[in-house]
């Protein structure tokens, strides 16, 4: 049967031409909206991967609510001028070394590593796996996640509190020279 | 030796190698935009890529070795990435309520 293969390369495209979008967007809100469609295309994968619940996490708390914060975000502070990119000494022999680098190490991907054999037994991924590991085994790093937001929380509440803005510190400025 | 590299979907089969290779490329193009973006808010972005190539490599190892570990430690990874796009956002909305930056090299003020 070819059509996982069919599945995964159409997907992988779909993935890689959206980070080509993330890195070379001018708006930032392309590049949101390119990694939107990066994070789809990677939750079919999980999904092929025999990953159902993080299939459906991906899509709802990754693309669903990471994704709108960032566009409130971008949305709030307006379109951002950004300077352009100044070339460093050695650049395009630099570029080159690290692109080698990188090949390098596909090219020992693709024809060098092994893999073990896997572990007996098939996994599904379902909300009833997950959930029995989550409860079990790693019930303190999961608790220890929830203790993470919410100081996450706080502190996001503690940064983003009411203060001055710009042009309010821009007007008492003007009050004080006059 | 057989092939542990092949993982079966469900009539077929699919190679973990090509499931890496793209992560790999993902992670990569992810620390490019890091690297030469300037503008903090799509160097955030840029960082959520990385860590998504990186949770697609613990899938893809979880889907390989049959164990779901890798699966459990995806979903760690996604609580910390939301945790860090809330601070980091709030931060830059900060930093944006008192003046405009269009480059993050100009962000040095707490440069010892």
């Amino acid at each position: 049967m070819i059509v996982p293969q069919l599945v995964f390369w159409v997907m992988a495209v779909i993935a890689v031409l959206g980070s080509v979008g993330v890195v070379a967007s001018h708006q930032p809100i392309r590049s949101v909206l390119s990694l939107v469609a990066v994070m789809l295309a990677l939750s079919v994968i999980f999904l092929e991967l025999s990953a159902q619940f993080v299939f459906a996490v991906q899509v709802i708390v990754y693309a669903g609510a990471v994704m709108v914060l960032f566009l409130f975000v971008v949305a709030l502070l307006g379109p951002a001028r950004e300077r352009p990119s100044r070339r460093l000494r050695f650049h395009s022999g630099l570029s080159i070394l690290v692109a080698l680098g990188f090949g390098a190490l596909l090219y020992t991907l693709f024809n060098g590593v092994g893999f073990r054999a896997p572990d007996a037994g098939q996994i599904v991924g379902s909300v009833e796996q997950i959930g029995y590991g989550l409860f079990t085994r790693y019930l303190y790093p999961f608790e220890l996640t929830s203790l993470l937001l919410l100081v996450a929380a706080v502190g996001a509440i503690y940064l983003s509190r009411g203060g001055r803005t710009a042009s309010e510190i821009h007007r008492l400025e003007e009050d004080e020279r006059a | 030796m057989p092939d542990y590299g092949q993982i079966t979907v469900g009539a077929g089969s699919l190679d973990v190698r090509l499931v890496l290779g793209l992560a790999a490329v993902l992670f990569v193009m992810g620390a490019v935009g890091v690297l030469i973006r300037h503008n903090p808010i799509v160097i955030l972005v840029c960082i959520e890529l990385m860590l998504n190539a990186a949770n697609l490599t613990l899938v893809a190892f979880s889907a390989q070795l049959h164990n779901l570990e890798g699966q459990l430690f995806t979903l760690m990874t996604m609580v910390v990435a939301a945790a860090e796009a809330v601070v980091g956002l709030a931060i830059l909305v900060d930093i944006f309520r008192v003046r405009d930056v269009d480059d993050v090299d100009e962000l040095s003020d707490l440069k010892g």
